[in-house]
């Protein structure tokens, strides 16, 4: 179908399948006709300003259908005047239950609308003399393609309807009618009149019976009413609407409680006994009951825009499933493994080793009394009259000067005495530079880990990986760093219950502390970086990574060291103040 | 380790009254009767789990010694949580409560919730401070009070863990501006990744977790 015209009907009659399928699912959660044609008044009320809005897929729809109304003389007048009205009739039926008046009102234009209704009764009962009607359309061969085409569409659509969900409540009888008729039409043309005619009937009935349609015993005494006032046009079809009228009080009646008993009968018959004149109608059914659950669900949703953006039907932004599986699990295995470089990187991250090695919480706790110290020293100096305070900021400045980090060119220390093991030379510098501290400072975790340092680098599988190298380079520094910092914290609080203070000594020793610890970070540095280096891995460029990072680690080390001490160094003022 | 909070401890009181030993049995499940005295300030850290959260204690044993009392002074800030112990064998420890509790009002945050502790419980033959007594201090005070061992590890759990469940409560109440780290909490660096369901949540991303990557 290439032009526009048959694309809007497509969209429109799209639009109507959903919205049946929709409507089924709404009857299926209540099981009471009544009811539920209550529930979905509050759509039809406001129809009438929205009909403007079916009406335009609608009125282009009608180029392939004006056939059939041809067949239907009574009706053939306008076009217009056939399909304006249907909505208002939808009316019909609640205004019955709610407000007669109202009702009445539209007899007149109900009427032209759902005669079509009433000959389908006739069909029911007295097919054999309709079909002399119906014989006219049938000889259009070029209408039966067209026509041929559109109920294809609509029992395929249909028919998939029923074989997604068999949860749309029209239990087997539908379904498996459904589908004959779909294999029907696909296999034998021949059949086709007869099974499309099936179908539609079949919907017609359900529909009628079924869903918000008007009741046909309603119709038909509508009909009749009409037909007292002017009889000529419809006088003969007024006895059959009479036998209508008592043939299918069941399909009426019955409908909450029954409604298959006459679809099932009244398909049985049709496939004996059918007329082209009932696929218009069954489609005219269509169109209307399409037409009205468009007005239902377009009430208060313009477009149906919302109602298309709840069921994904946007062609634009329609999520495919398989698509969203493919997206998840890209992104599922994107972050499994930004945790595991995260775990990774964390394994070796200084600073959560350092905090481990309760360096961070030492460093804190050093700040805390640095702190606590500077506004003690400032607060002494307020007191004072200005040329005491110049001579204590002189005193502040000399100890700032003494606790200098000495230039690095210092000669290299004589070599570690003779029998003496690497941690105990260690431990003797620390020793011999804290030594006039006066205080009991103690260096054994420092000596211990140290021991560790070079016992695990002795006795470590040389195939040792480059990885696991650098993590004990890192781990070790860490740990070599948090010990020293716990050193300063300790000889700070020390400092400050030290009786008898000597701050020149005090800051001369805390500077040749600083010396040796740092001297020890560049060793221990150096003695990692010597273990990769004797690796023989093929991965040089890793190997001179690790290399770089542990020496930067180190730097990084000297730093904490000499922060501390610089942390100290207002404790070691206000010795001398 | 990965935590959503970081809750800052103190543990103060006279010396002796086992504080240290305390630490020692919710950090390390054991008792060790002969201790060195502590000076300044000791750490201990546990990992705890309330309300399905991983909170780290990081507990800060302060000195008992006079001498060392304008030091201790100074750490008492940042804590978010204070457990005062006395010793339930020494009369003097419990006379001294309002001198430290004056200066644990004084230096910390007034929000510090502050766990009242009656420990060696198990010398009861031994015992000068009644329990009553203890909980009349600790109602007068607005404290919560317990009576622990840290030999036989009565109540020692419950002591650290009750206190950070108060703590917990008052940052769901508001009470505590877990952004500002002078409370003594800080957030995990695994909290603020995730982004936290916690106010605040990311930024603060706390020292302890240093900016990780």
């Amino acid at each position: 179908m290439p032009s526009s015209d048959s694309e809007d009907f497509e969209s429109a009659d799209e639009g109507q399948t959903h919205t049946e399928r929709k409507e089924r699912k709404k009857r299926l959660s209540s099981s009471n006709y009544s009811e539920n044609a209550l529930e979905s008044d509050s759509g039809p009320k406001e129809t009438s300003t929205l009909t403007g809005k079916v009406e335009k897929p609608k009125a282009k729809t009608t180029d392939g259908w004006d056939d059939f109304d041809i067949d239907n003389p009574e009706e053939s007048n306008t076009e217009v005047k056939s399909k304006e009205p249907s909505p208002k009739e939808e009316k019909q039926p609640k205004a019955k239950e709610e407000t007669q008046p109202k009702a009445k009102e539209n007899v007149k234009s109900q009427d032209t609308g759902w005669d079509d209704f009433d000959d389908w009764g006739q069909d029911d009962v007295i097919s054999k003399n309709e079909m002399e009607q119906t014989s006219k359309p049938v000889n259009q061969s070029s209408n039966q393609q067209q026509t041929d085409r559109d109920i294809k569409e609509v029992t395929d659509r249909l028919a998939s309807a029923s074989t997604k969900g068999n949860s749309w409540g029209w239990g087997w009888g539908v379904d498996s009618l459904l589908s004959t008729a779909t294999a029907g039409i696909t296999t034998a043309t021949a059949g086709f009149t007869t099974l499309t005619s099936q179908v539609s009937q079949g919907i017609s009935t359900v529909l009628e019976s079924g869903i918000g349609a008007p009741d046909p015993e309603e119709l038909a005494r509508k009909n009749n009413k009409e037909a007292d006032t002017s009889a000529p046009k419809v006088e003969d079809t007024k006895p059959d609407e009479v036998k209508a009228k008592e043939d299918q009080p069941n399909a009426g009646a019955n409908d909450g409680a029954f409604p298959f008993g006459s679809l099932l009968s009244g398909v049985t018959k049709f496939v004996e006994t059918t007329g082209t004149k009932v696929i218009a109608g069954g489609l005219d059914t269509l169109e209307t009951i399409g037409k009205k659950t468009m007005e239902v669900l377009q009430d208060g949703d313009p477009g149906l825009a919302k109602k298309r953006a709840m069921l994904g039907l946007d062609s634009g932004d329609k999520p495919v499933l398989s698509q969203i599986l493919r997206e998840a699990k890209a992104k599922a295995e994107e972050e499994d493994k930004v945790r595991e470089e995260k775990r990774e990187a964390k394994e070796v991250h200084y600073e959560n080793l350092f905090d481990d090695f309760e360096g961070l919480v030492h460093l804190e706790a050093l700040e805390m009394l640095s702190r606590q110290v500077t506004m003690r020293i400032e607060e002494r100096m307020r007191g004072l009259d200005p040329e005491k305070r110049q001579d204590i900021k002189e005193t502040l400045q000399q100890v700032a000067e003494l606790c200098e980090m000495p230039e690095e060119d210092d000669e290299d220390d004589e070599p570690p005495s003779e029998g003496m093991s690497k941690p105990d030379a260690f431990h003797e510098k620390l020793q011999t530079a804290t030594q006039d501290l006066g205080l009991k400072l103690v260096f054994q975790p420092l000596v211990k880990q140290y021991t560790d340092v070079l016992d695990w680098l002795d006795s470590s599988d040389p195939d040792i990986g480059e990885k696991a190298v650098y993590k004990r380079a890192v781990s070790s520094l860490a740990q070599c760093t948090a010990l020293a910092v716990l050193v300063y914290h300790k000889a700070a609080e020390m400092l400050l219950v030290k009786p008898r203070r000597s701050t020149a000594d005090e800051a001369d020793a805390l500077t040749q502390m600083t010396v040796v610890l740092t001297k020890h970070i560049s060793e221990l540095a150096t003695l990692f970086t010597e273990k990769l280096n004797s690796i023989s891995s093929e991965n040089k460029e890793q190997i001179n990574n690790h290399i770089t990072n542990i020496f930067l680690e180190a730097g990084n080390s000297s730093t904490y060291i000499q922060n501390a001490f610089q942390l100290a160094l207002p404790i070691l003022q206000i010795g001398a103040v | 380790m990965a935590y959503a909070y970081l809750f800052k401890y103190i543990i103060i009181g006279d010396t002796g009254v086992g504080k240290s030993c305390l630490l020692l049995q919710f950090t390390d499940k054991r008792f060790q009767p002969v201790h060195d005295l502590t000076i300044g300030v000791e750490f201990g850290a546990r990992m705890i789990t309330i309300d399905g959260k991983q909170i780290k204690l990081q507990i800060w044993d302060t000195a008992g010694q006079e001498a060392f009392r304008s030091i201790t002074r100074s750490y008492y800030r940042g804590a978010a949580g204070a457990l005062l112990v006395y010793d339930i064998t020494r009369r003097d420890t419990f006379n001294h409560l309002t001198t430290w509790l004056e200066d644990a009002r004084q230096h910390s945050n007034s929000n510090m919730v502050i766990m009242l502790i009656g420990n060696k419980s198990d010398l009861e033959s031994r015992r000068e401070v009644k329990k009553e007594e203890g909980e009349a201090f600790a109602r007068e005070h607005g404290l919560v009070f317990m009576e622990t061992s840290a030999k036989t590890a009565a109540n020692v759990e419950e002591a650290f863990i009750n206190t950070a469940k108060e703590i917990y409560e008052k940052i769901q109440e508001g009470v505590f501006d877990i952004n500002n780290e002078a409370n003594g909490i800080k957030i995990g660096p695994q909290h603020s990744a995730a982004g936290g369901a916690a106010a605040g949540g990311a930024g603060a991303g706390g020292a302890a977790g240093g900016g990780c990557c």
